[in-house]
């Protein structure tokens, strides 16, 4: 089954971007079919409906009732490899 | 809003714009900033915007953008102990896609990218992109961000003082990958 994931940034100009392709091509060497939307902060709630997951590159007040993790590693480098087995763990159940 | 697939740089390549392979060959000598003196992280984006604007870059509307982008979304980076940010707004208010460095006389203070509220660091490096569509820019933004995040490279750069310097600690890091 297609997963949807939900990368958003501020503007959806420039790091989501960066994080959306790398959700996309993590996504492809570990075979999930996955639908990637990319999308500003403020538009999440608009996009919710069958999500699997939220990959925001900044921060997030609200609860949104589906699994976040943060996108940061994809931006500092720092943790990402832990962020990627993050990730696979809840789009592989 | 772009969905699925998100970006295919093959196959865009042709139509677009050509864009340099390196990011240090793409640098603007107009562009960059040394001993930059600044108090705020508005102060910085006053200055580099004012560049940007200047050399046609950006629009006038510009700065403010900045200013209030980087309010509700700040974009401080903490590259192990070495602070630095990458500042950038909506693609309405650039012109051409360009990226702008200030090496800052003495570190400015900037939130957390994704940080919690009130967390911040001192950032002495601020790299302004100012992109009118990041998916063709996709690649040269990572190339940007895998430079940023080797902290020694950010150590040389801290100390630069001219903006041929700051191209050729780019160009010694590309040239060494």
């Amino acid at each position: 089954m297609k997963k949807k994931v939900i990368v958003a940034c501020g503007g959806a100009v420039a790091t989501s971007t960066v994080a959306a392709n790398k959700v996309a091509e993590l996504c492809k060497e570990n075979g999930i079919n996955v639908e990637i939307i990319q999308c500003r902060i403020s538009e999440i709630k608009s996009h919710l409906d069958g999500v699997s997951l939220v990959v925001p590159t900044s921060r997030i007040k609200q609860d949104l009732g589906v699994p976040v993790i943060s996108g940061m590693p994809f931006i500092s480098g720092i943790g990402e490899e832990e962020l990627k087995k993050k990730i696979l763990d809840v789009l592989k159940t | 809003m772009k969905s699925s697939g998100v970006t295919n740089p093959e196959s865009t390549e042709t139509e677009k714009e050509v864009e340099p392979h390196l990011i240090w060959e793409g640098l603007d000598k107009k562009l960059i900033l040394t001993g930059c003196a600044a108090d705020t992280k508005e102060d910085v984006f006053r200055k580099v915007g004012g560049l940007l604007i200047r050399e046609g870059y950006c629009r006038g509307s510009y700065i403010q953008a900045l200013i209030d982008r980087e309010k509700q979304y700040p974009t401080g980076l903490d590259i192990k102990g070495v602070g630095v940010a990458i500042p950038h707004t909506d693609a309405s208010h650039v012109i051409r896609s360009a990226m702008a460095v200030a090496v800052l006389n003495n570190p400015v203070t900037f939130e957390l990218m994704g940080g919690e509220e009130g967390e911040t660091v001192a950032v002495s490096v601020v790299v302004t992109m100012a992109i009118r569509n990041a998916a063709e820019h996709l690649d040269q933004v990572k190339a940007l961000l895998k430079i940023l995040q080797d902290n020694s490279v950010l150590r040389e750069l801290t100390s630069a003082k001219s903006p041929e310097e700051v191209i050729s600690i780019f160009r010694r890091k590309e040239e060494a990958v």
